[in-house]
């Protein structure tokens, strides 16, 4: 890896009471690098992101954000260090408005120069929507709120779980598309996908889940998608 | 005749104000944390018991016994949620409304052993007594006036609160979708006990206004428990200017029953409760 790693995930195992969902992973994503996870349902995406955030069940093992061991801090901690979820499915509070929605993520993340003024140049769209419940939304702006909500918070490190989980291809594209102009302001990004393709063009480096283990990791280029597409499925 | 039935209904409005203050703290405890605090009406009685003290043995003035134990009210609110409830919520509702049924118990014989079973009563002094007179025999208690206006008040600060203030932007982010609000790092846990806190803010200010209305002795909480849960379905869960509607509507009925007979006052509030659900099981004015 080129850059200082921002987050290294390092030996972490999860367990939901007895079952273990992730077992001895390593993951490292650096600042300004944007890096993919892949895997089936039910591999444990989800709960790599829940993890770093402090969310999901029992944690063992280290989780560095740029040097500091954040296991066992509470969430609100974590995200004040720069770490912002786009959660799958969305999850807006949909009896707030979009407004509000948005404020919650400026109101719990890092001071920075990502603000309004910046968010509604963004998304024109919400700016005309700013008082409308976000409930009230399409599926896809929905997920601009959500990834507005995100980018409030002036995160280091930005986590996409399934963005374009619902929404038709151009919406998807559009969003897609922001993805490389967060990078450039030097955001980590990691962007769990189950799209195979979609994933990997957009990712320097990827990672591949099977069942909680890493069963395959590198950059996009270098590997054949013959290799990716059987270890995805554990063939 | 007329006059004495407008009198009746007048009656029951201010009357309504008292039930609003009751309802309102329920409403927001059950709206934002899904759960109906058993105790709530105990704690209402226990707040009047520390008024009590505060203007029999301190000499206060009821008014200001009242501003005092807020503070006091909203770090009890805080700590009940954060030490104890928090614990049960989410788990099972059954355990949160067992616990607060035991919090119900505790406090009605703790009461008891303390102060005994005799009806208690604050002087509200020559506020308790002034009338305003609308001619036709029709005359309202001053204090009873002033009652239902700061219920109003009450119901429009907290609304001013819920919906113009960022804690309240975080009450209800955490009403809508729990999981979610700690998912993007807003605390649930604080936000829950924050939440309680001015609950029992409201808790305190009922309880000012109650001691001086009417007896009461440690027994009274399950009645008001009653009473808040009533007028909080009947305007519908969840909303704030519902708990108002249905303070008022409980109100009306009471007082318009007794004018029948004094036997149907609590009888008629509780009919037209039922009537409501059975006709709109949402209430009169659901949330969402
Ligand atoms: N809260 C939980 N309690 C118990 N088991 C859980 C919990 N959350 C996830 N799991 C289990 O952990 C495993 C990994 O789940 P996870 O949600 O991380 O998968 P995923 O890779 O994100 O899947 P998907 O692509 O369907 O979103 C699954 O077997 C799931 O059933
Ligand atoms: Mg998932």
């Amino acid at each position: 890896m080129a850059q200082e790693a921002l987050l290294a995930v390092d030996g972490v195992s999860v367990f939901y009471d007895r079952f273990r969902a992730l077992a001895d992973i390593d993951v490292a994503v650096g600042g300004g690098e944007i890096v993919s996870i892949i895997g089936a349902n039910g591999a444990g995406k989800s709960t790599l992101l829940k993890a770093i955030l402090g969310q999901a069940g029992r944690v063992e093992g280290r989780i560095w954000l740029a040097g500091e061991d954040i296991v066992g801090r509470t969430t609100a901690a974590i995200v004040a260090l720069g770490v912002m979820l786009v959660p799958e499915g969305r999850r807006l509070f949909p009896s707030l408005t979009v407004e509000e929605n948005l404020w919650l993520g400026w109101d719990v993340g890092r001071r920075g120069e990502f603000g309004f003024a910046e968010l509604w140049q963004l998304f024109p769209q919400l700016a005309e929507r700013k008082r409308q419940k976000a409930g009230s939304l399409s599926g896809g702006q929905q997920q601009m709120v959500a990834l507005g909500r995100a980018l409030l918070a002036n995160p280091r490190l930005l986590l996409c779980d399934e963005i374009s989980l619902g929404l038709a291809p151009i919406v998807i594209d559009e969003l897609y598309a922001l993805i490389p102009r967060i990078k450039e302001r030097g955001v980590g990004i990691v962007v769990v996908e189950q799209d195979i393709s979609r994933s990997l063009a957009i990712a320097d480096r990827f990672y591949c889940l099977l069942e909680g283990r890493v069963v395959l990791a590198g950059r996009p280029g270098e590997v054949g998608r013959e290799t990716v597409v059987q270890r995805y499925f554990g063939l | 005749m007329a006059a004495v039935w407008i009198n009746q209904l007048l009656q029951g409005v201010l009357l309504g104000g008292l039930y609003t203050m009751f309802a309102i703290g329920l409403s927001l405890s059950a709206g934002v944390m899904r759960f109906v605090n058993i105790a709530h009406g105990d704690f209402i009685v226990l707040a009047c018991f520390a008024l009590l003290i505060l203007t029999t043995s301190l000499g206060l003035n009821p008014v200001v016994a009242t501003l005092a134990i807020l503070p006091l009210a909203f770090a009890a609110g805080f700590a009940l949620q954060r030490f104890l409830l928090q614990r049960v919520v989410g788990e099972n509702l059954l355990l949160v409304v067992l616990v607060t049924f035991g919090l119900s118990i505790i406090i009605e014989n703790g009461l008891l052993q303390g102060f005994g079973a005799d009806p208690e009563k604050l002087s509200g002094g020559w506020m308790e007594t002034a009338t305003i007179g609308l001619g036709h025999g029709i005359n309202m208690g001053l204090f009873q006036v002033v009652t239902l206006a700061a219920a109003v008040a009450l119901v429009a600060a907290l609304d001013l609160l819920l919906y113009r203030s960022g804690i309240g932007a975080k009450i209800r982010a955490v009403a809508d979708d729990v999981v979610a609000a700690d998912l993007i790092g807003l605390s649930s846990v604080r936000i829950y006990a924050v939440a309680m806190g001015i609950s029992f803010v409201t808790i305190a200010i009922a309880a000012g206004f109650m001691s001086i209305w009417t007896d009461f002795d440690p027994s009274s909480g399950p009645t008001r428990l009653l009473i808040a849960f009533e007028a909080i379905v009947l305007g519908g869960l969840g909303s704030i200017w519902g708990s108002l509607v249905g303070g008022i509507v409980l109100g009306i009925a009471q007082s318009v029953g007794a004018q029948f007979d004094v036997a149907w006052q609590m009888l008629a509030g509780h009919l037209v409760f039922l009537l409501v659900l059975v006709v709109r099981p949402q209430g009169l004015f659901p949330k969402y």
